[in-house]
């Protein structure tokens, strides 16, 4: 018990101990700000991998370590589609994995939002045109947000989400 | 060398008849025989108390338009030589028939019907003729990596349904999970059958985010597929692509610089340590133990932020080229590294006393998803899944790459299987992985970090390599096409032979304990379903 206070102590806070954000690579539309009002103060996520190399699932779970702790912006990560407020999908649209997709898609309740992290998501990246893959995530469901990067760094997408929802920025060391 | 050579002597005498052809490839003994005595030779190899062959690898190549046959090429790893044994034989023309090796080799399943699924060649007496990677969707004799299927076939939709194994009786239900989690984890689907609480069965499906990377492969040019073998499994980034730019560095006979081959050696371990400390953490985690998942996730981050500050990735991309490393770090930088792990080393032992003075922590680690040797060997795990079942195999002792020849590490080696079995593994391995670093430092020599690559290797030769990355052997087989193409490229990540063990290892467990034992694994699917 005492070890764990002392180890707790002398840790300290690590919060925010990261690289700052760099300027965001493309503006976020009207459009998407306006559809995200409603989550404005808290927005509730799932994630949903459709053919990714792993990297940006990484990311997103560096996003709820104390550094980055996305929670603090009232993001949370929601175990079912039905309990969130906006998908991020990650990866290019493989054909195994596109009803799943879409399934999960309708079981998503409205007002939602899509967010596409990754290149690969946006544009298939490195994957584009193989046998597997039946194209971007635009091409199956309308997408809100675009985070680009392979993999996008936690700081990006977290300044992606502050941006789209108009909120106080993530400030770094 | 000498050892193998005897191994060979053995076979000779033994199944001297069905042996056509003996030549070496790479130092290793390629034995070509008749399609007919594949299984008794397989089998041979396999049992031998002298030889105990554990099948490493097993794949086929399409010769066309070269030649008009298929390959198939059994990669065998003799345990009590620590070498390897290639057996290669032909299927001519349009026969598409060969005798499976599985009733007698376990671990040849999946690889068999894999296969099948890619290339449409029927492994006869095979005892599951289900599809794998295909699935049951995609049209009748699409098989991707024929040479006449083209890489950018658009796939029509076709009606099918996938026959899990069921287990019928009174009590006895079905619990389907996936392919979407409810962690962020990749997509896969497991099929437990139960009876209350403990699991009777458990059926891994996967192959949902397969992406066509070896067809991929083939479109590509030898020296510029390594950002393709980067995003295999984009957490074994360096695993991968060593492993690429190693094959194809014995293809076209480059000497890779010294201090490039420790600068390898040094990644690699980066690797191993921000997954292993990630690992530790979602342990613990998934035994709702949140704090050493808090610590974990600090530590591993500090390493993440490392690796971004030494080469502009937070995942090491872009460090390995053919011929060496894009990236010379100064002294400053290494002396940096050094710095950094000296202040987690101690940080992260006070954590590990933590863990090892929690009894109840303890209690759910002891006894849970007991992987056997016995089954560890029969589906030939490895890396840290089958160093936790005494399966004493580590390709950076045994098999020297990069610089671990100057580096010698020890090997962490328990034998229980169990879920603190291979918790304890990573632990020991991240203490191993810092010495390393501080020995690469002390010891990394000055000079060049690339042989640019010159000329093309002739069409249809052919090399392998092998990494231990984090999570076990990496293997990679690269074949020269035409002008310096990418004829055939097979990518076996660990994940593919672990995922059938670990439907062993849960039997007898509890429902609850399944994402504990699957954490204990910690397999990728990306590098499994490629």
């Amino acid at each position: 018990m005492f070890r764990i206070i002392k180890k707790s102590l002398r840790t300290g806070v690590v919060t925010g101990r990261h690289p700052k954000a760099e300027p965001s690579k493309g503006p976020v539309s009207p459009e998407a700000t306006e559809k995200t009002k409603p989550f404005r103060r808290s927005l509730t996520i799932r994630e949903v991998d459709t053919g990714s190399c792993n990297a940006c699932e990484m990311e997103m779970n560096a996003l709820a370590n104390p550094v980055y702790d996305v929670e603090r912006f009232g993001v949370h990560i929601a175990a079912s589609p039905r309990h969130a407020d906006a998908l991020v999908v990650t990866g290019p649209v493989t054909v195994n994995m596109e009803r799943a997709l879409k399934d999960v898609y309708k079981q998503t309740p409205d007002p939602k939002i899509v967010i596409a992290l990754g290149d690969c998501a946006i544009n298939c990246g490195m994957f584009k045109g193989s046998y597997a893959v039946t194209g971007p995530v635009d091409r199956h469901i309308p997408v809100d947000v675009r985070i680009h990067g392979c993999p996008p760094r936690p700081i990006e997408i977290l300044k992606a989400l502050a941006d789209i929802r108009e909120k106080q920025q993530p400030s770094g060391k | 060398m000498a050892k193998v050579v005897a191994g060979v002597e053995q076979l000779k005498s033994a199944c001297g008849d069905s042996i056509v052809e003996l030549s070496p490839v790479q130092g290793t003994p390629r034995i070509r025989i008749q399609k007919e005595n594949v299984p008794v030779v397989a089998h041979y190899l396999h049992t031998h108390p002298s030889l105990r062959g554990a099948l490493s690898l097993l794949w086929a190549v399409d010769h066309r338009p070269r030649e008009a046959r298929y390959e198939l090429c059994y990669l065998f790893t003799l345990a009590e030589h620590k070498d390897w044994l290639l057996l290669c034989t032909d299927l001519q023309d349009d026969d598409r028939l060969f005798r499976s090796i599985t009733p007698h080799i376990h671990a040849a399943k999946w690889y068999e019907r894999e296969i099948r699924d890619m290339f449409g060649l029927i492994p006869v007496g095979h005892p599951d003729m289900r599809r794998l990677v295909r699935h049951e969707h995609w049209p009748k004799g699409s098989h991707p990596l024929k040479k006449d299927f083209r890489w950018d076939t658009v796939l029509q939709r076709a009606q099918g349904e996938y026959a899990f194994r069921q287990i019928e009786g009174e009590g006895v239900f079905e619990v389907p999970v996936g392919p979407i989690h409810a962690g962020i984890i990749e997509p896969g689907h497991f099929r437990f059958s139960v009876a209350g609480e403990p699991i009777m069965q458990l059926e891994v499906r996967h192959f949902w985010k397969h992406r066509g990377v070896e067809k991929l492969f083939e479109q590509q040019r030898l020296r510029e597929a390594v950002p393709l073998s980067e995003r295999v499994s984009g957490d074994t980034t360096v695993g991968h692509s060593l492993a690429y730019c190693q094959a194809v560095e014995t293809l076209m006979q480059i000497d890779v610089p010294r201090r490039a081959r420790y600068l390898r050696s040094l990644f690699l371990e980066l690797e191993r340590l921000y997954n292993h400390l990630g690992d530790v953490g979602a342990i613990c985690n998934d035994t709702a133990y949140a704090l050493p998942h808090a610590h974990c996730g600090r530590l591993k981050e500090r390493i993440m932020q490392l690796n971004d500050r030494l080469t502009g990735s937070r995942f090491l991309r872009g460090v390995n080229l053919v011929g060496g490393v894009g990236i010379d770090l100064t002294q400053e930088q290494l002396t940096e590294v050094v710095t950094e792990l000296d202040s987690i080393e101690p940080d992260f032992t006070e954590l590990e006393k933590i863990l090892f003075a929690n009894a109840s922590l303890t209690d759910r680690l002891e006894t849970t998803g007991i992987l056997t040797e016995r089954t560890a060997w029969d589906h030939a795990a490895m890396g840290v899944v089958g160093r936790a079942s005494a399966i004493d195999r580590d390709l950076r002792r045994d098999h020297p790459f990069a610089a671990y020849d100057e580096l010698s590490p020890k090997v962490a080696l328990y034998r229980y299987g169990d879920v603190r079995s291979r918790m304890r593994v990573r632990l020991d391995e991240i203490h191993e992985s810092i010495r390393l670093i501080r020995d690469i430092k002390r010891q990394i020599p000055q000079g060049p970090v690339l042989t640019p690559p010159t000329g093309v290797p002739a069409p249809g030769t052919w090399a392998f390599s092998a990494v231990e990355g984090w999570r076990g052997e990496i293997l990679y087989v690269v074949m020269a096409g035409e002008a310096g193409q990418v004829h055939r490229c097979k990518v076996r990540d660990p994940s593919f032979v672990n995922w059938p063990a670990i439907q062993w290892a849960v039997i007898g467990n509890i429902v609850p304990d399944f994402p504990l034992i699957n954490k204990s694994f910690n397999l990728s699917y990306a590098g499994n379903d490629l």
